[in-house]
């Protein structure tokens, strides 16, 4: 009967689409750092902690309005309250454990065993409650640690409390968490020096009338002041025999720092590439349109420098670290990931419908720029894709692989070749006017109604007159480009204008064009 | 100029676009190649070859073309080969236009301070014709038909004849979308100095003899106009 309560709710919920976005929600909120409205939350709580922090430290020394501290004590335990049971619930999915179980024994053909399902989500739920983190949040909640005045030390745990909240927090006890072992050594380590040393201290010390140290606790104060390279001078041996202990003590304690300082000091060393890639890789998600180009060869390096000339996101991946640290060491954003694996795109979180403007295939292999191309598309369908052919036998092959536009290199300076020789003086005009490097550059401007309606009559001003050259329209409904267009032509919206001109006419031309009712 | 004969050295895969593209331009043209796989490919291709090395003095040149209606083509695959190429042909013809490909813009520069008139960076065209086609989608499909397709619509060199009825007038005195349907994007003063200078900077220029258009229009405006300045050999 209470099994097919268990099951029935269980399978109530799983179905539930409120509960299911409910869960996913909160889920997201406290837990997938991807999510925009975590770090909201996240403020929120570092906030409160701040003033939970600053009302104690207030209230050791001075009065503190009443409403404060029932805020402190009740509203803002009541708050972690409620996060520390919402992150209880979104740990693990229990409808879908209890359904997974039903459905096990019903084809084990035995009855559902609630009992042992009960187990079974308990343990997963305790694995959540006994992980240092979730301690932490359970003895942050206490409302009623200032009233005690030793267990003030709960304060904190509240400050604890920031490191779920503050990333770089987090990744500084992973960090220390790769070292586990070597910091359980140490610690080890100083609590025998530590014991021994209170130990003789007390033996040698603890008769003689003239010495400070007249108790165990004395000796064990004295050890770890003196141990950790403190030495307040508060407690000092006195006898030749304390003092002798007491020299081979500061010895031990250098020995101890050092060994503490080297543990983190590698601990950071080689998480370092680690720490940097992650950076990289935030920056990678906070960038709105890029593009993405896969190798990082010469060509890509002018192409990325072209890019960031003109102001344009570009992210470069490449599997050759080498090459890789060189393109960091030009100022672009590069990460070592295999283009060619899904994996890398997963790991990066790129969205390639929203984030990437086009994926550029630069590789100096075709069998990569396939290999990679059909890899993106299993991602995207719609991403556009352009890539350079090594051989021209493969072109077919590119195609197929779903790339859009394919660039040969050896053909396209075949016809440049023929320019060249013919007319060479319109090659360099041409050349020029790519290459941007002159002041003039060709621009196509997209015309939305209001520019396009307004199009002859902005070409007509006396600023623009002889000085923009309006190479001509391109009509995109018909296909067709209408070279130096006649007044009688009718612009529409979604034409393309191709001008020539300095950058400052070509943007003061583009601004006039929007400004409605001038002129 | 229309020269009448073309050298293209090398023959990869650079060389044989190129030979591909120009074989038909010129009344005589061969393939250089500098080993015999070379020379066999070329062949096979259908072109006329003859074989050569860096160390030649070049007789072969002289007794087989006028190297003043010769134009040539530097197409190595090693940047340095064809740097000591270039500096090798222009120490024997002083005049002759060379055209050479560079792998970079380091290259380029040692191949013009070499002697070359013109050099092709393949990576900076390849890299702006890429991003050109990226962000410029547009430009690039028109500038393609301009330059390469069987488009009406063409790009020129129009050279000012002497006696022309341009000569003494300013360049914006014309106009020229109205009155002959072409734009003229820049004008330069001699064509192998190729100091042109774009219309669109504003400058109002003084039209002398021998200086040359640069003009774009469909191929009977830019041959009416031709004909009205009093070219010869339209």
């Amino acid at each position: 009967m209470i099994g097919r309560w268990i099951v029935g709710i269980a399978f109530f919920l799983h179905a539930s689409p409120r509960y299911r976005h409910s869960k996913k929600f909160f889920h997201n909120l406290l837990e997938n750092p991807s999510y925009p409205y975590k770090k909201f939350f996240d403020y929120t709580m570092m906030v409160l902690i701040a003033m939970s922090v600053y009302i104690l430290i207030l209230h050791v020394k001075h009065d503190v309005n009443p409403q404060w501290l029932f805020f402190n004590n009740y509203v803002v335990s009541l708050i972690f309250l409620v996060e520390y049971l919402l992150r209880l619930w979104v740990y693990s999915d229990t409808s879908k454990v209890i359904i997974e179980e039903y459905e096990h024994d019903l084809f084990l053909q035995r009855p559902f065993r609630w009992v042992s399902t009960l187990r079974l989500i308990g343990v997963k739920k305790l694995e959540y409650v006994v992980s240092p983190s979730a301690i932490i949040d359970l003895l942050a909640i206490m409302p009623f640690f200032h009233e005690m005045r030793l267990l003030r030390v709960f304060i904190l745990f509240r400050v604890f409390k920031l490191f779920r909240y503050a990333k770089s927090l987090t990744q500084f006890l992973s960090i220390l968490s790769s070292k586990k072992f070597e910091l359980f050594t140490l610690a080890v380590f100083a609590t025998v020096i530590i014991i021994v040393s209170s130990v003789l201290i007390y033996v040698m010390e603890a008769n003689n009338p003239a010495s400070p140290i007249n108790t165990l606790f004395d000796a064990l104060y004295w050890s770890v002041v003196t141990i950790f390279t403190v030495g307040y001078g508060d407690l000092v041996p006195v006898t030749t025999e304390g003092r002798t202990v007491a020299m081979a003590i500061i010895v031990a304690g250098i020995a101890v720092i050092s060994f503490a300082t080297s543990i983190v000091v590698s601990a950071f060393t080689e998480k370092l590439d680690e720490i940097k890639e992650d950076k990289l890789i935030e920056d990678v998600s906070k960038i709105d349109r890029f593009y993405l180009i896969c190798g990082y060869t010469p060509l890509a390096y002018q192409i990325a420098s072209r890019f960031k000339k003109s102001g344009k996101k570009a992210v470069i991946l490449e599997k050759d670290p080498e090459k890789v640290a060189q393109a960091q060491k030009e100022g672009f954003l590069a990460l070592a990931f295999d283009s060619g694996s899904l994996h890398s795109y997963h790991a990066l979180r790129i969205d390639f419908e929203k984030q990437v403007i086009s994926v550029i295939l630069l590789q100096e292999s075709d069998v990569y720029n396939i290999y990679t191309a059909l890899t993106i598309r299993e991602l995207s369908k719609n991403v556009s894709l352009l890539s350079i052919l090594v051989h021209n036998e493969n072109r077919r092959k590119l195609s197929l692989a779903g790339i859009d536009e394919i660039v040969y290199t050896q053909e396209l300076i075949g016809l440049i070749s023929k320019e060249v020789s013919g007319r060479p003086v319109a090659f360099e005009v041409i050349h020029a006017l790519r290459s941007e490097n002159n002041g003039v550059f060709m621009d196509e401007i997209g015309l939305d109604s209001v520019m396009a309606k307004r199009f002859f009559d902005t070409c007509r001003l006396p600023l623009f007159h002889k000085r923009l050259i309006v190479l001509g329209v391109y009509k995109t409904k018909e296909k067709m480009f209408f070279f130096n267009p006649p007044e009688n032509v009718v612009i529409h919206e979604r034409d393309v204008a191709i001008v020539i001109g300095t950058r400052a006419l070509i943007d003061e031309f583009k601004t006039l064009l929007h400004k409605k009712g001038r002129r | 100029m229309k020269y009448r004969s073309a050298i293209v050295f090398g023959f990869n895969e650079y060389a044989k676009q190129i030979a591909l593209q120009i074989v038909h331009e010129y009344e005589s043209f061969v393939v250089f190649a500098m080993n015999e796989n070379e020379r066999q490919a070329a062949e096979t291709a259908g072109f006329e070859t003859e074989h050569f090395d860096l160390g030649e003095d070049w007789k072969s040149i002289e007794e087989r073309f006028n190297p003043n209606d010769l134009i040539v083509f530097c197409a190595l695959d090693n940047d340095a080969e064809n740097v000591f190429l270039t500096i090798s042909l222009r120490s024997t013809f002083e005049e002759l236009p060379i055209i050479a490909l560079a792998g970079d813009q380091e290259s380029a520069a040692k191949m013009k301070s070499a002697g070359a008139n013109k050099v092709m960076s393949i990576l900076q065209i390849t890299a702006n014709v890429i991003t050109e086609m990226l962000e410029k989608p547009t430009v690039t499909e028109v500038l393609h038909d301009i330059l390469y397709e069987n488009s009406s619509l063409k790009i020129a060199q129009i050279t000012v004849p002497r006696g022309s009825f341009l000569v003494g007038k300013h360049l914006y005195d014309i106009d020229w979308a109205g009155e002959y349907d072409v734009l003229v994007l820049a004008i330069v003063d001699h064509e192998l100095s190729a100091t042109f200078s774009f219309t669109a900077r504003g400058h109002n220029h003084h039209i002398d003899p021998d200086d040359i258009l640069v003009v774009v229009g469909y191929e009977d405006k830019i041959a009416a106009l031709t004909m009205l300045m009093g070219v010869e050999n339209v």
